[in-house]
């Protein structure tokens, strides 16, 4: 009950957001839902079912590129996010079959190598992707389902909204996800791939779901960014990229359904606060997950849940 | 009594050492079967030959005279054959109830419901709570599963393998690490069971007075091969089973 209340008050809080801020805390919001749905997918994989992907950045920017393409050629909200998620689980269900045969460092690799072809279709394919310039002028098309509505998305607060209608659904799915026999399933495999395999469950299929519903929250979260950049451009798909969710996950808990969405909290809070100061406000940003990890491995959520893992 | 498993001139190869050679032996339903044999006798090999973990290089392996030979360990389990661990093998970080009721989903073909709640599937949760009483268990449901005793741990192991209801279930020394006593109790629990439940139970163990106490059937290998197999009392008067175990009492 007091879960559902602070749930309700939370969504109301960022319902109400746009009366009471200005564009800037507006825009860090929107960075924070897209970073919490990276991160939520990143750690399906990683905190679920044990897999360690340095390649999530890859499937964000199939899912930009892909979203700014479609709105570049048929101006539709909807379209766009749509066909870019579509287009990233795609992506990640065809490399995931490739990826999914190998696990720990091997897993990583792969994931690292294929995020960076990723990158280097994106910097190469100039025809396609428009190189290192990136796509630009990409509208803010209008949200429309012809003959039922049709929203004007010129100002930000009204795309803020869209943004967090998607994370609300999102989130609310992976919850639903996550505490199913799908969840626990992952969640065996994650501790034990052999014990799992010796009651029946087919660990390459599994992880491949897995895998492929990541891919679905990052492509969802780079569907998300063009519409409200305007541009996109091939540091989206850098492996670099990929580190942000990890940092998040770390920071916010790996074990824990909050732990990203919190950590996405604070990694924008950190970051906006020590890039007043300094320039090198990552190596700030490095310290505080070192001290994290050292001393609360269950990440910020489990300090206050008191179950984090000492 | 029909067979269940049959294997012929089974081998499994680690370069030049024989793990496995030419292993032909079968177990009967319902006859409480023991694998004995000193340390690198090739036992865990074996079973893990049976239950999939390996592939073997030579060989076959029917199970009721369908060749399982080159079939996946989870398709096996799906066949009616399940295992445990000589080195413990759990769910360390989920509860003592979702480490049984993950093998029930499973076996019950429940895992891929993305978005049904655990507690909707009743019948599950029902059954779940029954093995966990079966394994006494009961007690301890809610706790992570790695901050249990070892003897719970081994208790656990045992309630996962039978929650998949198996036709056949290997367990690899299962009690060991544990004191004597726990160890009495975990075996007669396995005879328990055996009885109770339409299972055919294979062990590995070490604890000769369990083994010929327990047993229906006992199998001894050394050095990868079969060297007896027969009732207790055969076994007990074999000479040559006791010049491997170096004259000790069996």
């Amino acid at each position: 009950m007091k879960k559902t209340l602070m749930i309700l008050f939370l969504i109301a809080l960022l319902s109400l957001l746009p009366f009471f801020v200005g564009k800037y805390i507006l825009y860090m919001t929107i960075h924070i839902l897209l970073l919490s749905l990276f991160a939520l997918g990143f750690n399906l994989l990683f905190g679920y079912t044990g897999l360690l992907s340095f390649g999530q950045a890859g499937f964000y920017g199939v899912g930009a590129y892909a979203c700014a393409k479609i709105l570049l050629v048929v101006p539709s909200l909807l379209l766009g996010i749509l066909g870019g998620v579509a287009v990233a689980g795609l992506v990640s269900l065809l490399l995931g079959l490739l990826s999914i045969r190998h696990t720990r460092i091997y897993f990583s690799m792969l994931t690292l190598c294929f995020g960076m072809m990723i990158f280097s279709l994106a910097w190469k394919w100039r025809d396609m992707t428009g190189g290192d310039d990136g796509l630009v002028g990409i509208p803010r098309a209008p949200l429309e389902i012809p003959g039922l509505f049709r929203i004007n998305m010129a100002a930000m607060e009204s795309y803020y909204y869209v943004v967090l209608v998607f994370s609300i659904l999102a989130i609310f799915i992976f919850y639903r996800l996550v505490n199913s026999p799908l969840g626990l399933t992952l969640q065996g495999i994650r501790d034990s791939e052999t014990r799992a395999a010796c009651v029946g469950i087919s660990v390459r299929n599994y992880r491949l779901i897995s895998f492929t519903i990541a891919g679905l929250y990052a492509g969802l979260a780079g569907a998300l960014l063009p519409p409200l950049e305007n541009t996109v451009t091939p540091p989206v798909a850098h492996w670099s990229h990929s580190a942000e969710p990890v940092l998040a996950t770390l920071l916010g808990g790996i074990y824990t359904f909050a732990g990203p969405i919190v950590g996405s909290f604070l990694f924008y809070i950190i970051k906006d606060i020590i890039v007043r100061f300094t320039e090198y406000w990552l190596i700030c940003l490095g310290i505080i997950v070192l001290v994290l990890v050292l001393g609360f491995r269950g990440g910020v959520v489990s300090i206050f849940s008191q179950k984090g893992d000492r | 009594m029909k067979e269940i498993i049959r294997t012929e001139g089974l081998g499994k190869y680690f370069g030049e050492l024989a793990a496995v050679h030419e292993v032909n032996f079968t177990l009967r339903e319902g006859i409480f079967t023991s694998i004995i044999g000193p340390n690198g006798a090739g036992k865990t090999t074996l079973v893990n030959l049976l239950s999939g973990y390996l592939l073997p290089d030579r060989g076959k392996i029917f199970f009721r005279e369908t060749d399982i030979t080159k079939v996946r360990p989870d398709q096996r389990v799906k066949l009616g054959i399940s295992r445990s661990f000589q080195i413990m093998n759990i769910f360390p970080r989920l509860s003592v109830f979702q480490n049984i009721l993950l093998p029930v989903l499973s076996r019950r073909n429940e895992n891929f419901r993305p978005f049904s709640a655990l507690k909707g599937h009743k019948e599950a949760v029902e059954e779940t709570e029954k093995i966990l009483q079966e394994v006494w268990l009961g007690e301890e449901r809610d706790l992570p599963a790695g901050k249990l005793s070892h003897g719970d741990q081994r208790l656990l192991e045992l309630g996962i393998a039978l929650a998949t209801n198996p036709q056949l279930c290997f367990l690899d020394e299962p009690s060991s690490g544990m004191n004597p006593i726990e160890r009495v109790k975990v075996l007669e629990l396995v005879k328990k069971l055996s009885s109770e439940r339409k299972t055919t139970f294979a062990i590995v163990e070490h604890d000769m007075d369990v083994v010929f106490s327990l047993s229906d059937w006992i199998v001894v290998m050394n050095r990868g091969e079969i060297l007896a197999e027969g009732k207790p009392e055969d076994i007990r008067s074999n000479q040559e089973v006791r010049d491997i175990y170096l004259g000790e009492e069996i």
